[in-house]
C-alpha cells in the first residue's frame, strides 16, 4: 500500500540509521586511511619523530628503486605460474570427481582440508618439504635416484616453488567452485552431442569449457587478488631470497615500514601497487568480457 | 575400466593432500634425530615437543585470544552485515545506490594502500597492544553486507508487510523475522569470516607486540621464524599442528557447511 | 529471535568486561601511591628471564618501597621494532635491559630516553666499572650518555674437538688458508650413500640483514685490525678488508664446506657441522644440550693471512636505558645501579654465561673461581677487550640489508666477484645515506 508523506519520512531515517554502522567504519577505516595515505606520501616519518615535509622525494626514489620493481616482477611471475597451474589441476580434478563414483563427499572434503589450514602451517610444513639437504621431496627423490633439485636455494627454482606450495593450499577451493559450475551444466547437452557423435574431448572443449565461463572468471580475478598480497610464505620461508627472487610486493613493502621505518615512502609503495593491481584486475576484466 | 583409473587418480591426489599433514603430525611425535625420516613410523614416539612448545610460548592464551578475537569479529561482521544489508536491501533512501557503490569500490581497494594507515590510525588511538586494535577494523565487512543483501533481497514482500502491520519497526523486522529464514546466509557469512579472522597473520604482526596478546597464528608464526624454538624442528612442527587442529576438527564437523558456503558465494559473485 | 538479542548481550559483556579489568589495574596501582612501581623490560630468552627474575626478586625483597615489575620484551623479528613501537605508543616501561647500540640514534632522536650524565653521580659510578675509551664509545653524537654499557658477547668461534681430532687438525685454525685447510678435511660424507653430512660450518643463507653480525661483520672487524662500518660519518667499508672476506665466504661456499641448505635444528650439537661462529652466550646452551661425549673448545676468529695483530671481533652489545616516560628516574637509576653491581655481574656471567662490561675481570676475586671452573668464559673475557660494536647511525640496519644482499650474491651463490659486490654494497650504502638525509 502506498504510504503517505510522514511515513516515507520515517522509513529515510531508519535507512540512514541502519547503515550509520557502515559510514562510520568507512570513514573511519577506509576514509580517513585513503587521505592520510595520500597525504603520507609526500612525507618522511618513521612514527617517532615529526612528519617532515619531503614533497616529490618518494616518488623520485620509487622510480630509481630497482628492488622494488623486481619485487613487483616477482609477484607478477608467481601469478603467472600460480594461476594456470591452479586452474588446470582444480579443473582436471573437478571433472574426475564429477563423474558417477562414490566417496565423492570425501574425495572433496579431503582436497579442500589445506585451504582451511592457515598460511603460516603450510609454510612451516612445506619448508620441510623443501630442505636441500635434509628436506622430504629431495630424500624422495634421491631414493628414486633423481638428482636433488635446489628448491628454495636456487633463484629459478624459489618462486616456482612457493608457487607451487600455494597451488597446493588453494586448489580445493577452486575444485569446489569448478565442481559447482560443472553441476550446472545440463545433461542434454552432453547427450546431444553424443548422439552427434563428438568424443569426451571434443565434448570438453566445446560444452563444459564454454559453460564455465563465469566460474573461470571468478577463479581468475579471486586468485589475482589473493596473489598479489604473497606474504607470508616468503617471509617465513626465504625472506626474500635467494638473490630477491621470492621478494614479493608486499614483502618489500613490510620491510620498508616495519624493519627501516619508512612510512611515507612505503605507502607511496603501497599506492603504487595498489594502482598496479587495478589495472591488471580491469585488463583481465577486459580480455574475459571479449571472449563473451 | 575407466572408474578404476579414475579412482587412482583420485587416491593419489588425495595422498598428496593428506600425507603432508599426516606427516608431520607423525613428526611432531618423533624424537629430534628421526624427523627426517619420510615414514609414519617410529618406536619413539613422546610428547617431549608438545611439552617444550607448552614451556615456552603461551600457546593456550594465544588459542583463547584467537577465539575471543574471531569470535568478537565474526558476531560483529554478522551483526552489523545484516543491519545494513537489510537496509539496502529493502529500505529506501536517498543515496542508497550511492552507498552501494561506495561498498563495491571499497572491495576492489586491494588493502596494501590502507594498511599502514590504519596501523597509524592504531597508534593514535592508542590501541597498539590491545585487542581493540584487533577486533575494530575487522567489525565490518563489505562482502558480508553484500552477501546478506542478496539474500535479504528474495525475501517476498508480503511477509514483511505482514510484520509492519503487526506494528514492527524494521529492527525487530530483521531480528524477528527476517534471522530465522537467513540460517543459510548467516552461517556463510559466520563460517567465512571466523576462519579469515582466525587465520589472519600480517595484522596481528603489526599491531601486537606483548606476548600474551598475540593470537594463535602469530605466535606460532614468531616462535617458528624466531629463536625461541632453540632450533628444536620438532618444537616448530608441534607449534604448527597446535595452530592447525583446532580449525582442522571445526572442519571436520563442519565440512559440508564450510564447503557449501563458498560454493554458494562462489555462485553469487 | 531471542538468541540473537542474547548474543548481542554476550558481545556487549565481553566489551565491558574488557574496559572494567582495565580500569581495575589502574585503580588498584591508584590505591598504592606511596609505593613507587617500576616496570622493566629484560630480553626475551629464557636465560637472561632467569637472571632478571632472581635479581628483580632481590631488590624487592630488600627495596618495599619501590617495587619493580618485570616483563620479557615482547617477542617480535627483533626487540629494537618492539621498543619502537613503544615508544610511538607510549607504552614504554621504565627501565630496558635489551638496548641494542646500533638503534640508539632512532631512540634518542624520538625524545624517548632519559639522559643519563644528569644523575650526579652517573660518570663516576661507570668510570669505576669499565675502561673509560670503551665508555667515550658510547657516548652519544650530542655528547651525552643515554646508555648504561652492560655486557658484550664477543664472537668467537667454537669448534668441535673430537672432530678436529679424527680428522687430524692439531690446532684450531687462525688464518683463512687453515681454516679452508681444515675444512677440506672435515666436510665428508661419513655414511657412504653419496651425500656429505659432516661440513665445517653452517651459516643461514637467508638474506636478513642481522645475520651478516654473525659472519661477515665478525670477520670484517678482525680483518680490518678493528674498523667498522663507518669512519665517522663516512661509509668505510669498502676496502680490502671487506674483500678478503667476502672471497672467503665465497671459497667456502664454493667448496661446499658450508652447505647451501636451511637447516632446522642445531648442527653443531648434531655434530653435523665442526664449527660456528658463536658468543658466550651458547656456552650455557651447549652445556645444557650437548650430548655425551661431546668436546667443543674455543678460538678467535680467522683472519687473513697477512695479518698479524690483536684479534678484533664484533661484540654484540646489550645496555641499558631509562625511558623518559618514567615517573620516577632518580628510583630507576638506582635500580639500574643494582643490575651492573658487581654481584649482579657474577650472576650474569652464571646464570646466563655472557660477559659484563667490567674492568679488569678476570683479575678481580670475586669472580676469579668462575672463570677457573669455566676456562671457556676466560676466553671470551680476553676477547671482551678486543671488540668493537656498531656504529649508531640511523641507516644501519638498511646498510647491513644492502651488504647481506651483495654478500649472498657473491658469496653463497658466487654470481659475482667479491670485488664488485662490495663496491655495489658501498655504492647502495651511499644511495641510501642520501635518501634518508634530515
Amino acid at each position: 500500500m502506498k504510504a503517505g508523506f510522514p511515513v516515507n519520512k520515517i522509513k529515510n531515517k531508519t535507512g540512514y540509521l541502519m547503515s550509520l554502522p557502515y559510514i562510520l567504519y568507512f570513514c573511519l577505516f577506509i576514509g580517513f586511511p585513503l587521505i592520510f595515505s595520500f597525504i603520507l606520501i609526500f612525507h618522511k616519518w618513521n612514527i617517532v619523530t615529526p612528519m617532515q615535509w619531503v614533497g616529490l622525494r618518494n616518488f623520485y626514489r620509487l622510480f630509481h628503486d630497482v628492488q622494488f620493481f623486481t619485487s613487483i616482477r616477482n609477484t607478477l611471475i608467481f601469478l603467472v605460474i600460480h594461476i594456470p597451474l591452479q586452474i588446470v589441476i582444480a579443473l582436471f580434478l573437478a571433472v574426475i570427481l564429477n563423474q558417477k563414483i562414490k566417496f565423492k563427499g570425501f574425495f572433496r572434503a579431503l582436497y579442500f582440508l589445506p585451504v582451511v589450514v592457515s598460511g603460516v602451517v603450510v609454510t612451516i610444513l612445506w619448508q620441510q618439504l623443501y630442505a636441500y639437504e635434509t628436506g622430504l621431496l629431495n630424500l624422495l627423490l634421491t631414493r628414486l635416484g633423481i638428482t636433488k633439485i635446489p628448491w628454495l636455494t636456487d633463484s629459478r627454482w624459489a618462486m616456482p616453488s612457493i608457487a607451487i606450495m600455494a597451488t597446493w593450499k588453494n586448489v580445493g577451493l577452486y575444485i569446489v567452485l569448478f565442481l559447482v559450475g560443472l553441476q550446472s551444466i545440463p545433461h542434454y547437452l552432453y547427450e546431444a552431442a553424443e548422439m552427434d557423435g563428438a568424443r569426451s574431448l571434443q565434448q570438453f572443449f566445446h560444452i563444459t569449457l564454454p559453460a564455465l565461463n563465469n566460474t573461470m572468471v571468478l577463479v581468475v580475478i579471486l586468485s589475482t587478488i589473493g596473489g598479489f598480497s604473497l606474504f607470508i610464505e616468503p617471509f617465513v620461508m626465504t625472506g626474500g631470497g635467494p638473490m630477491n627472487s621470492t621478494l614479493s610486493a608486499m614483502l618489500y613493502i613490510y620491510n620498508q615500514a616495519f624493519y627501516f621505518g619508512h612510512m611515507g615512502y612505503a605507502a607511496t609503495l603501497g599506492f603504487f601497487f595498489a594502482l598496479i593491481i587495478l589495472i591488471v584486475v580491469l585488463i583481465q576484466k577486459k580480455i574475459v568480457e571479449r571472449k563473451d | 575400466m575407466k572408474k578404476a583409473i579414475i579412482y587412482i587418480l583420485l587416491i593419489i591426489g588425495g595422498l598428496m593432500f593428506a600425507y603432508p599433514f599426516l606427516w608431520m603430525i607423525s613428526a611432531t611425535f618423533k624424537p629430534e634425530v628421526e624427523i627426517g625420516s619420510i615414514g609414519l613410523w617410529s618406536s619413539n614416539f613422546g610428547l617431549h615437543n608438545y611439552m617444550a612448545v607448552f614451556q615456552k610460548i603461551p600457546i593456550g592464551r594465544a588459542f583463547l585470544n584467537s577465539i575471543f578475537v574471531s569470535a568478537c569479529v565474526t558476531l560483529s561482521v554478522i551483526l552489523f552485515g545484516s543491519i545494513v544489508g537489510y537496509a539496502l536491501s529493502r529500505l529506501n533512501f536517498f543515496g542508497r545506490d550511492f552507498l552501494m557503490g561506495v561498498i563495491l569500490f571499497t572491495m576492489v581497494i586491494p588493502f596494501q594502500i590502507t594498511l599502514i594507515p590504519m596501523y597509524i590510525l592504531m597508534v593514535k588511538f592508542g590501541w597498539v597492544d590491545s585487542y581493540m586494535a584487533l577486533i575494530v577494523p575487522s567489525m565490518i565487512s563489505s562482502f558480508g553486507i553484500l552477501l546478506f543483501r542478496q539474500f535479504f533481497m528474495d525475501i517476498p514482500q508480503d511477509l514483511i508487510d505482514a510484520a509492519k502491520i503487526d506494528g514492527c519497526n524494521d529492527l525487530q523486522i530483521l531480528f524477528r523475522l527476517i534471522y530465522p529464514l537467513s540460517k543459510p546466509v548467516i552461517i556463510t557469512v559466520g563460517i567465512i569470516t571466523f576462519m579469515s579472522s582466525w587465520n589472519d597473520v600480517l595484522w596481528p604482526l603489526i599491531v601486537i607486540r606483548l606476548q600474551k596478546l598475540m593470537t594463535l597464528p602469530q605466535l606460532v608464526t614468531i616462535f617458528a621464524v624466531g629463536g625461541q624454538a632453540e632450533g628444536q624442528l620438532g618444537a616448530q612442527l608441534a607449534a604448527a599442528t597446535l595452530l592447525a587442529v583446532p580449525i582442522i576438527l571445526v572442519y571436520a564437523f563442519f565440512q559440508r557447511y564450510f564447503i557449501e558456503s563458498m560454493a554458494t558465494t562462489g555462485l553469487k559473485s | 529471535m531471542i538468541y540473537n538479542k542474547t548474543t548481542v548481550v554476550i558481545f556487549l559483556l565481553f566489551l565491558v568486561i574488557e574496559v572494567s579489568c582495565e580500569r581495575k589495574q589502574a585503580a588498584q596501582f591508584k590505591d598504592e601511591q606511596d609505593i613507587i612501581r617500576l616496570t622493566y623490560w629484560c630480553a626475551s630468552n629464557q636465560d637472561e628471564i632467569n637472571l632478571a627474575k632472581e635479581l628483580v626478586n632481590e631488590w624487592n625483597a630488600e627495596h618495599p618501597k619501590v617495587q619493580v615489575v618485570l616483563q620479557p620484551i615482547p617477542a617480535s623479528q627483533s626487540s629494537e621494532e618492539a621498543l619502537l613501537a613503544a615508544i610511538a605508543g607510549k607504552t614504554t616501561p621504565d627501565v630496558c635491559s635489551n638496548m641494542w647500540p646500533g638503534a640508539m640514534d632512532d631512540f634518542t632522536s624520538s625524545g624517548g630516553l632519559v639522559r643519563l650524565d644528569q644523575f650526579p653521580d652517573f660518570i663516576e659510578y661507570m668510570q669505576k666499572r669499565m675502561p673509560e675509551e670503551l665508555l667515550e664509545s658510547f657516548r652519544s653524537p650530542d655528547s651525552h650518555y643515554y646508555q648504561i654499557p652492560w655486557k658484550t658477547n664477543p664472537i668467537m668461534v667454537m669448534y668441535n674437538k673430537k672432530m678436529f681430532r679424527e680428522a687430524g687438525i692439531v690446532r684450531p685454525p687462525r688464518t683463512y688458508s687453515e681454516y679452508l685447510a681444515a675444512a677440506e678435511k672435515i666436510t665428508k660424507d661419513i655414511n657412504g650413500d653419496g651425500r656429505i653430512d659432516r661440513w665445517m660450518g653452517y651459516r643461514d643463507i637467508r638474506p636478513i640483514w642481522w645475520q651478516r653480525l654473525f659472519d661477515y661483520y665478525p670477520l670484517y672487524i678482525a680483518a680490518s685490525g678493528g674498523m667498522t662500518l663507518f669512519s665517522g660519518s663516512e661509509i668505510a667499508f669498502a676496502n680490502e678488508a671487506s674483500v678478503k672476506v667476502f672471497q672467503f665466504f665465497n671459497e667456502l661456499y664454493r667448496y661446499g664446506y658450508y652447505p647451501l641448505t636451511t637447516f632446522q635444528g642445531d648442527a653443531f650439537l648434531a655434530e653435523q657441522v665442526a664449527t660456528q661462529f658463536t658468543g658466550p652466550w651458547n656456552v650455557i646452551h651447549v652445556e645444557n644440550f650437548k650430548p655425551p661425549g661431546f668436546e667443543y673448545g674455543i678460538s678467535p676468529i680467522p683472519v687473513p693471512d697477512d695479518y698479524n695483530g690483536p684479534v678484533y671481533t664484533y661484540g654484540d652489545h646489550k645496555n641499558i636505558s631509562i625511558f623518559s616516560t618514567t615517573e620516577h628516574p632518580e628510583a630507576a637509576w638506582q635500580f639500574t645501579k643494582f643490575l651492573i653491581s658487581a654481584q649482579a655481574d657474577l650472576r650474569l656471567l652464571e646464570i646466563c654465561s655472557q660477559i659484563p662490561l667490567r674492568k679488569n675481570l678476570t683479575v678481580v676475586p670475586l669472580y676469579h673461581e668462575y672463570f677457573l671452573e669455566n676456562p671457556m668464559m676466560m676466553q671470551f673475557a680476553e676477547q671482551a677487550v678486543y671488540t668493537r660494536g656498531v656504529d649508531g647511525s640511523s641507516v644501519l640496519k638498511e646498510i647491513f640489508d644492502a651488504i647481506s644482499q651483495e654478500y649472498e650474491i657473491c658469496a653463497v651463490y658466487n654470481k659475482r666477484m667479491p670485488q664488485e659486490a662490495v663496491a655495489n654494497a658501498a655504492k647502495r650504502a651511499q644511495i641510501i645515506i642520501e635518501w634518508n638525509r634530515k
